[in-house]
Formats: C-alpha cells, sequence, structure tokens
C-alpha cells in the first residue's frame, strides 16, 4: 500500500520525532503545535477526545474548536480554529498567580499545580484567549434519573466513569469529588502524561485531516520545524507579545 | 446615633444574618457550585462588593491620616469612628473574597509557603494584612484608656470583655494616653504608603491585564482611588450626621467641610469616567465599544443610567450643590452616592468580562458555565446578605458597646 502514498503518513512521523525527542536531552525539548486551517474539516473530534483523555466535567473545555461565518449568502464561507492553550512563550496567565501555582515548565508548557492553586481565577481573567476554564465541581450526572439497568443510571456506569479521575500530569488524583481539581483553574497541558509515555497528545491522534501537528520546536529535522517556518505561519494575537508556542498555518 | 436606630439595625443584621446562612451553607458545602458565574466570566457580584467595601475603607482611611497624620481637630470627633469603619470594611472585604476562592482553605497557608511577588494579587495580600494589622492597632490604642477605665463601671460581659482588652491593667493616667497618642501618630505615619499603595494596587490589579478593553487602562488606577474616596468619604460623612453630637454646630460645621470635598470628588469622578466613555467609544475597538455597549445600551443598562447617574449622581449633585447648607440635604446625598455605589462596581467588573476574548467562542461548547451572559443567582445574593449583615452587627455592636464614639479624640495634643 506504501506505493501509492506519495508521502508517510504525518502521524507516524511525528511518533517517530516524538521517540527521538524523548530519547534525547532532555534540556532540548520545546514543544510545540502548529494547526494547519486549511485542513481543518470542523470534526470536533479533538475536542471530545481531549474531554475524554483529561475527564474534562461539564463546563469545563481544553481545546474548542472556533467556527467562524464570514460572508453574506450566497457568498459565504465557515472557517473552523481549533483552540488549545497557546502555552505562550511569555504568558501573562503565570505571571499574575499569587501562589506559583501556575509556570512554564522546562519544555515550554504552561502547567498548573492542582494542589497549588488557590482558585482565584486570576490567570482565567489574564489570558488573552479564553483557553483556561474553571472546574466548578459540575457532574454530568448530577440531576440525571436513577436507572435501573446494569449500564444506565447515576450509581453504575456513569457516575462510576465520572468519580474515576483523570491521568493529568502523570499524577494519581483522588477520586472526582474529594478535592483538587474541583475549585481550581484548569487548561491544555499538551497531554504531558501521554508524551511521559511516548504517546502524542489526544488531540493530534484524532484528528481526521492531520491538520494539528506536534513536535519539538528545537529539532531542525522535524515535521513542526519545518510548518513553523512556512509564510503561512502566524500566531493568535501576536500584537500582544505574549509568544505562543501554537502556530496556525492560514 | 440614636437609640432607637440601635434595635431595628440590629434586628435587621440578626435577620440578615439567618436569611444569608442559607446561602452560606450552600456555598461552604458544595463550594463555588452554586454560583452563576463562571469561566468567562470568572469574577462576579462578590467581587463588586469586594470592590465596593474597598472604597468605603478608602474614606475612613482618609478621615484617618487627616485627622492623626495631619492634626485636623475638625475631624477628631469621628476620629476613632473612622478607624474601627475601616477595620469592619477589611472583614467584608476579606470574606467576600475567601468565599470568592474556589479552594479557599489554601489561601490560609499557600501564600506564606509559595507566594509570588510577580503577582499584585500577593501585593493585595500583603498590604491587606498591614492594614488590618495597623487599623487593629490604632483603633486598640485609639480607646485603650477608655476600656481599661470602663473595666471597672461595667458588668457582666461587657466587664469580661473590657478585661480581657485592658491585658490586666486597671490603671491608666495622663502619661500613658500621651504615649498611645504618640504610638497613634506614628502608625498614622505608617498606615499612609501602606494605605495608598493597597489602594492603588486594587486598581493596578485591573490595569495591568493585557487585552481587558475598559481595564487595561492608565487611568485605571487614578479611576480606583477617586471613586474609594468618593465612596467612603459618603459613609463618612452619613456616619457623622448619625454619630456626632451637634454640640456648638461640631457635626454641622463637619459636614459642611465633608460636604464639599465630596461635591469635589463627585465632579472628578465624573469627568474621568467620561473621559473614559468618550476614548474608549473614539477608539472604535470592537472589544471596547462592546463592553462599553454592555453599559450603557445594553439589558443591565439601568444599572448605569438610573442607579448611578440619576439616583447615585445627579441627585447628590444637585443637594451637594444647592442644598449644601442644609447638614441632613448632605447627608441625604451622601447616602445616595454610597449606597449606590455598588453599582459603579457592578459596572466596572462585569461589562469588562462579558466581552468574548475571540470571535466564534460564543457559538462553541455551550454550556452556562462558558456564557458571559450573567446575573448574579440567589446564592449570591444570599451570601452577600450574610457578609453584609455581619459587618453591620458588627459596626453596631462596636460603636455600642465599645468606646468607639464616646472615646477621647486621641491626636498629638495630649503628646505635645
Amino acid at each position: 500500500m506504501s506505493r501509492f502514498l506519495p508521502v508517510e503518513d504525518g502521524l507516524v512521523r511525528m511518533q517517530r520525532e516524538l521517540k527521538r525527542a524523548l530519547d534525547g536531552d532532555p534540556q532540548k525539548i520545546k514543544w510545540g503545535m502548529v494547526i494547519d486551517l486549511a485542513k481543518c474539516t470542523g470534526c470536533h473530534a479533538c475536542t471530545v477526545a481531549c474531554v475524554a483523555e483529561n475527564k474534562l466535567p461539564p463546563g469545563v473545555v481544553y481545546r474548542p474548536v472556533l467556527e467562524i461565518e464570514m460572508g453574506t449568502y450566497p457568498a459565504v464561507r465557515r472557517n473552523f480554529i481549533p483552540r488549545p492553550c497557546l502555552q505562550c512563550q511569555n504568558p501573562p496567565c503565570t505571571k499574575v498567580c499569587p501562589v506559583t501555582a501556575t509556570y512554564k515548565n522546562e519544555a515550554g508548557v504552561v502547567v498548573v499545580d492542582y494542589n497549588r492553586c488557590i482558585g482565584c481565577r486570576y490567570c482565567l481573567v489574564a489570558c488573552p484567549y479564553s483557553a483556561r476554564t474553571s472546574d466548578f465541581g459540575e457532574w454530568y450526572t448530577r440531576g440525571t434519573t436513577e436507572g435501573q439497568g446494569v449500564v444506565q443510571g447515576q450509581k453504575t456506569a456513569a457516575a462510576g466513569y465520572e468519580v474515576d479521575p483523570s491521568a493529568e500530569y502523570g499524577k494519581k488524583w483522588p477520586p472526582r469529588g474529594k478535592g483538587s481539581p474541583i475549585g481550581n483553574a484548569r487548561k491544555c497541558h499538551f497531554c504531558l502524561h501521554r508524551l511521559a509515555v511516548g504517546m502524542l497528545p489526544a488531540c493530534v491522534t484524532t484528528c481526521i485531516g492531520r491538520a494539528t501537528i506536534f513536535g519539538n520546536r528545537n529539532d531542525p529535522e522535524s515535521l513542526i520545524f519545518q510548518m513553523i517556518g512556512s509564510a503561512r505561519a502566524f500566531q493568535l494575537k501576536a500584537e500582544l507579545g505574549t509568544q505562543p508556542a501554537v502556530y496556525y498555518l492560514a | 446615633m440614636q437609640y432607637r436606630l440601635f434595635p431595628i439595625l440590629s434586628i435587621l443584621a440578626i435577620a440578615g444574618l439567618v436569611i444569608g446562612s442559607y446561602g452560606m451553607f450552600d456555598r461552604l458545602v458544595n463550594g463555588l457550585y452554586p454560583v452563576a458565574f463562571g469561566s468567562y466570566v470568572p469574577w462576579g457580584l462578590w467581587v463588586a462588593f469586594y470592590l465596593f467595601f474597598l472604597g468605603l475603607s478608602a474614606g475612613a482611611f482618609l478621615v484617618t491620616i487627616l485627622t492623626y497624620l495631619l492634626n485636623i481637630k475638625a475631624f477628631k470627633s469621628i476620629g476613632p469612628l473612622s478607624a474601627f469603619m475601616v477595620l469592619v470594611c477589611l472583614l467584608c472585604e476579606v470574606l467576600f473574597i475567601l468565599l470568592d476562592l474556589g479552594t479557599m482553605h489554601r489561601a490560609f497557608y499557600q501564600f506564606f509557603l509559595t507566594p509570588s511577588f510577580s503577582s499584585l494579587l500577593t501585593w493585595m495580600f500583603v498590604l491587606f494584612n498591614l492594614m488590618g494589622i495597623i487599623y487593629t492597632l490604632k483603633t486598640y490604642f485609639l480607646v485603650r484608656g477608655e476600656i481599661i477605665q470602663g473595666a471597672a463601671h461595667q458588668k457582666g460581659l461587657l466587664k469580661t470583655i473590657y478585661r480581657i482588652l485592658s491585658f490586666g491593667r486597671s490603671h491608666y493616667d495622663e502619661a500613658m494616653r500621651s504615649a498611645d497618642d504618640h504610638r497613634v501618630h506614628r502608625l498614622a505615619w505608617l498606615s499612609l504608603p501602606v494605605g495608598l499603595l493597597f489602594y492603588a494596587t486594587n486598581g493596578a490589579f485591573f490595569a495591568i491585564l493585557i487585552n481587558r478593553p475598559i481595564w487595561n487602562s492608565a487611568v485605571t488606577p487614578l479611576l480606583f482611588v477617586v471613586a474609594a474616596l468618593l465612596s467612603g468619604g459618603a459613609l463618612v460623612a452619613f456616619l457623622t450626621y448619625l454619630y456626632v453630637d451637634n454640640g456648638q454646630g461640631l457635626r454641622d460645621t463637619l459636614l459642611k467641610y465633608l460636604g464639599r470635598s465630596i461635591l469635589f470628588l463627585l465632579c472628578l469622578f465624573l469627568v474621568l469616567q467620561a473621559i473614559q466613555f468618550f476614548v474608549g467609544y473614539q477608539t472604535g475597538r470592537t472589544d471596547i465599544v462592546t463592553a462599553l455597549n454592555h453599559i450603557t445600551v445594553g439589558p443591565h443598562a439601568w444599572i448605569f443610567w438610573v442607579v448611578h447617574l440619576g439616583i447615585g449622581s445627579i441627585i447628590p449633585l444637585l443637594l451637594l450643590t444647592f442644598a449644601q447648607k442644609s447638614a441632613k440635604a448632605v447627608a441625604a446625598a451622601c447616602f445616595l452616592i454610597f449606597v449606590t455605589f455598588v453599582a459603579v462596581r457592578y459596572n466596572f467588573i462585569i461589562p469588562d468580562l462579558a466581552v468574548y476574548k475571540l470571535e466564534g467562542l460564543e457559538f462553541v461548547f455551550r454550556h452556562a458555565r462558558l456564557s458571559t451572559d450573567y446575573v448574579p443567582n440567589l446564592n449570591e445574593w444570599l451570601v452577600a446578605v450574610w457578609i453584609i449583615s455581619l459587618g453591620l452587627l458588627a459596626f453596631l455592636l462596636g460603636t455600642r458597646y465599645l468606646p468607639i464614639v464616646n472615646a477621647k479624640l486621641g491626636g498629638m495634643d495630649h503628646a505635645s
């Protein structure tokens, strides 16, 4: 089959590059993302994958896909803009945190320490991209009917799923409802827990149009390095000086 | 204050505590789940009330500076009352902010364990605590003499409280009063930079945020200081009318001075606000115009036009201009200003947040927490009622049973 494919699939290449980055010097890793808007079909698979991977409760979203309609009928078109955390290299959100609960790690990813966050939401207000949401302790199963069956109802499968904590930041969190991250600020973290075990972020692997490219921005041989150098590349609200590590291809 | 008001206001405060306790219970048990604000409007009514009480404390702070630092004798009769007022306002402020935190318990230790001094919130925490310490000591030293002397005359629970506050002393003479007055004067010196930094930091807290349509402006800290002095000064003037005895026309003289100052501050505030609106609209930037439109023509525009401009500005302006010789008119004008000032705070907080930062965000991933439509819900109001009632009760009990109003007036007269 490979002789029918003009090039190697982007996912395979990114996977190989990820392994190379993890095998190399960790000091040289700077994770980045490029989103090719021309390839995004607006399927929202990345949003759903992210919600499932990080077990996001209602009202918390890390990677919505913005839908922008332009023009007037019949000359109309629709653009889709996936918006993860842009992992600013000059992040306005970390400076305002009063307890150093959010900071940029060595790999250039802005993270939140759930066990430090006091839930003041100053970072939510400071983020120019609305990339942070607060966990208000919502439940999918709150207010749903009690089913008698095996797989339906609050006390069976659904509630069990919700109580089971996410694997965010590679830590073992308490069952949902028993402390953090309820009450905390939450955000996209490039699926650091997946990267640590050699897996690409959930939004990257589920992108059906291969619109999301991920890798080490410092690796000159990588796909992401090439894409960032494209004449089509731009950053959201670049004029603010936040220096996002997420680029878009127009 | 006339005695007949005390039981009425006390009953009101207790009723508020009882009614509000339902909201408090809900908040403490269910965290932030019961509130109406979300991730796109992350701050709501409680932050507006925090700013409201911040403003009230600023006015009282100003009076203490005038009295105990600049030694202006006209204000001495309300000096201890103002110092106590600062304390009560600080109590309300801290409660509003604590309850607004998602993980409230961490605020008690995380600021000490991992503080970040690049954050203005950390500085607000430091300055707030300094203000609390300074004003607790200042209020205590202002009334210590009366407490020690009063311990012998009081009965029952009050006697015990007075004895505890006397720290074992039963004698208080002129030398001790002089020493206390010196302490108050030194604390007043210390409170000047701390207080000014505290109020300016609160303005800068909002002004430094990039990409915020209304807040991100150099005029914001100035507007904050003027707003704080205006609302707080109005409260102090109103309390002067209630608490200060009009022997030899003292109260009316005080109100005349305060009335003029407040008229000036009101005009200054309205001019600054007009400049803010004019510049904002002239930029034509979508986010700024949208935020300003939320205030002027949005669904809650009545808060701006009726409550703030009508009741809180134009009527007081007329009263302070044409009836400034009447103490009652000045008191009424000041009452209207400080009561309606919560509308100013609400319009400062919400409209700025109620603008989507990215086009198209409003059409995806719909959820009540991911919307800019915010109206405070019953829980938020009940918690606010509880905190305000607690503040009112603390104020009433303090002024009734502690020698706040009848204290010797402090200042440097004894010291010199």
